[in-house]
């Protein structure tokens, strides 16, 4: 099989002069040196080869440490975070950082980077459940729609079609609006929005794996059509829904902190990112830390699941990459 | 071509109604009765039985949304309750604004965002590209409502370059287009027409320039800077890595190798010859990505206290306004899907395969 990768990547001698600096190469590797995919070593070679591809990103690898950090992060915040999150220094309050806060105080006087730490638990964990839920219903339907195929998938896809006509963030503000706001709510609120792209990938990859020999043989041989979608189609149309996901996490908690910011998803005192900066908003001219730095915790979360998705992508679908 | 953009209207046709089905769930699916969410805690039984009666809420359900449609057709998209306004009114007056800012920011980011891209394919794998690709991703990562913050700050408070928040200073004057030609229409298309010259009226920019208003026109150009730029973070960042990836595709065909071998400039070789074919991918995206605009103009007119579709969603939702919701919602939504068409169609219009594919 060709690389179309291959076909991306412009002639070496297209390359200006004096662009070549050799300090540049490692973390562009990924764009430069694309590894062929190879079919024919043993069956797990295909993700061998990805993960050695991965780790070959610079930039994936970065992505994955900031991710480790937040976890981190998230899974000690009481050992790691100095004080409590909701306790109030309302004397304090508004002080810039200092040794003792070294992110300040928020506008009721409660330590930002304490509340940043624990704030790491709530963003990740509606990052994850959301994607996670928005997956699992997602693949299910799309699923059922590649596999069976018919008015059923007319059916299906053709609700897909109606969800994706409302741009992701309005339809979860609608559906918060529905549910009433709050943490939970705000979480199902963005796995619904998120279904109908799964729901769509996995559709698109059901349908290409669902013609490849090994599930004609299947057929062939009488394996029972349950156990050919469960062992053979849906093991092998996960890759796509899998970088999605990654990348979708991040849109989940950047949504996720636009709809606290709103005052529609975590409510106060609950130390999430979003509705820290929904919060802190009104102070952002006198005490401005207490707004930058929710913001660059946000920013530095959602970088790191773009960056390892991106990588991921790269590494398992190299037909994909941008 | 034109047998083309039938079947695609067609096709519009359920999803059209499907966003109206969807609108129309909203108020059914809240728990509880809408009359006592609406009118609020304290609301006499009385007022909310004369409410449920106005608003048809003791009807089943499908004549209910016949009739939701059939008001539809005509126009009508109910009451605001917060304001006792029609909601099309208000619509019509928050929209333009919603445009302008969509528009700068669209205006911003496919000036940057292309440059930047087609530099970064030209110069390929060099520091340049890095860095474009690394502010790309930042600028899909940064949350727009706290660059918004940032920049109001910086800008605004700060440096005192540009105002920090609305669309236009208090004391500025601005005339509407009928006003500043004493235009008075009458009748049925008359009436159409005022409407049309009062909507564009709330293009403050346009309506300015129409009306020969330098100062207004100053203003709101420097009121649009700061809401524009960080509006159009995430839009500039998809642009730059799809111009990328597209030119660098289209830098490795033959066709543009035959050009470098006739002794084509270079710049020739890059500008007409790739980028004609480099544009495709890039038109798609930029109109998908005008449509996303208008939900990122939730967040962004928060901030900027722009005046707005998006700021409108928000103030009356926590006001559980929700006639005025459905009826923004549901304009969004079919703005939305009429771009997506638009795209598509001028997407077949560039590349002839898709229509005979």
């Amino acid at each position: 099989m060709s690389n179309p990768a291959a076909q991306i990547i412009p002639p070496e001698e297209s390359q200006p002069p004096g662009s070549s600096d050799p300090a540049l190469t490692p973390s562009t590797s990924r764009v430069s040196s694309p590894a062929p995919l190879r079919q024919s070593q043993a069956p797990n070679s295909l993700l061998q080869d990805a993960l050695r591809r991965l780790k070959r990103d610079k930039l994936a690898i970065a992505g994955l440490v900031i991710i480790v950090l937040f976890v981190i992060a998230a899974v000690f915040a009481p050992l790691l975070a100095p004080y409590d999150p909701t306790a109030q220094k309302i004397l304090l309050r508004r002080q810039p950082p200092s040794r003792l806060h070294w992110m300040g105080l928020d506008e009721v006087g409660r330590d930002i980077f304490s509340r940043l730490i624990y704030g790491a638990r709530i963003s990740l964990q509606i990052g994850l459940l959301s994607v996670t839920l928005a997956i699992v219903i997602g693949s299910m339907l799309g699923a059922i729609a590649g596999f069976v195929g018919g008015w059923l998938d007319d059916l299906i896809m053709r609700l897909m079609d109606i969800l994706l006509a409302f741009p992701g963030l309005l339809l979860a503000i609608a559906v918060v609006s529905i549910l009433g706001p709050g943490l939970m709510n705000m979480m199902y609120a963005i796995a619904f929005v998120s279904i109908p792209a799964y729901a769509r990938i996995m559709r698109a990859s059901v349908l290409s794996v669902k013609e490849q020999e090994f599930v004609v043989a299947a057929r062939a041989v009488g394996v029972p059509t349950m156990r050919i979608l469960w062992r053979e189609i849906l093991p092998n149309s996960f890759t796509p829904v899998l970088v999605a996901g990654t990348l979708g996490i991040a849109t989940a908690i950047l949504d996720a902190a636009g709809l606290s910011f709103l005052g529609l998803g975590a409510r106060p005192p609950t130390p999430e990112w979003g509705s820290m900066l929904g919060e802190g908003r009104g102070s952002v001219f006198t005490a401005p830390h207490i707004v930058i730095f929710p913001g660059l915790a946000i920013m530095l979360n959602v970088l790191g699941f773009n960056l390892l998705g991106d990588g991921l992508r790269d590494a398992l679908d190299p037909r994909l990459r941008m | 071509m034109t047998r083309y953009i039938i079947q695609r209207l067609l096709l519009l046709i359920p999803v059209l109604l499907g966003i109206s089905l969807v609108t129309f769930g909203m108020l059914r699916l809240i728990p509880g009765d809408p009359a006592r969410i609406m009118l609020g805690e304290h609301a006499t039984a009385e007022s909310i039985a004369r409410f449920r009666e106005s608003m048809g809420l003791d009807d089943p359900i499908p004549v209910q949304y016949v009739r939701y449609l059939g008001r539809l057709v005509r126009g009508d998209l109910g009451r605001s309750i917060a304001r006792q306004e029609w909601v099309t009114v208000e619509l019509a007056q928050r929209l333009p604004a919603t445009i302008e800012l969509s528009l700068g920011a669209m205006l911003i980011a496919s000036i940057f965002g292309i440059s930047a891209g087609v530099v970064a394919a030209y110069k390929h794998n060099s520091l340049f590209d890095l860095g474009t690709m690394v502010g790309a991703l930042i600028g899909v990562s940064v949350p727009v409502f706290w660059l918004g913050l940032m920049l109001s700050y910086v800008f605004g408070f700060k440096l005192h370059w540009l105002p920090p928040s609305a669309r236009l200073t208090v004391g500025i004057q601005l005339q509407t287009i009928p006003a500043a030609y004493n235009i008075h229409l009458t009748g049925g298309l008359g009436s159409v027409a005022m409407s049309i010259l009062n909507f564009l009226s709330n293009l403050y920019v346009f309506d300015s320039i129409v009306t020969g208003n330098p100062d207004a026109l100053i203003d709101s150009l420097k009121h649009l800077v700061l809401p524009s730029v960080a509006l159009s973070t995430i839009p500039m960042s998809i642009i730059a890595r799809i111009t990328r990836s597209s030119l660098l595709e289209v830098l490795g065909m033959d066709y543009i190798r035959t050009a470098r071998a006739k002794g084509q400039h270079e710049r020739v070789v890059l500008m007409v010859h790739a980028m004609k074919n480099a544009l495709l991918p890039i038109t798609t995206v930029l109109g998908l990505q005008f449509g996303t605009l208008l939900a990122g103009a939730i967040l962004t007119e928060t901030i900027f206290s722009w005046p707005g579709m998006g700021r409108l969603v928000v103030e009356r939702i926590l006001a559980r306004d929700y006639p005025t919701v459905q009826g923004a919602v549901l304009v969004i939504a079919v703005l939305f899907v009429l771009l997506n068409l638009v795209v598509d169609i001028s997407y077949a219009y560039l590349d002839p395969r898709i229509r005979y594919g």
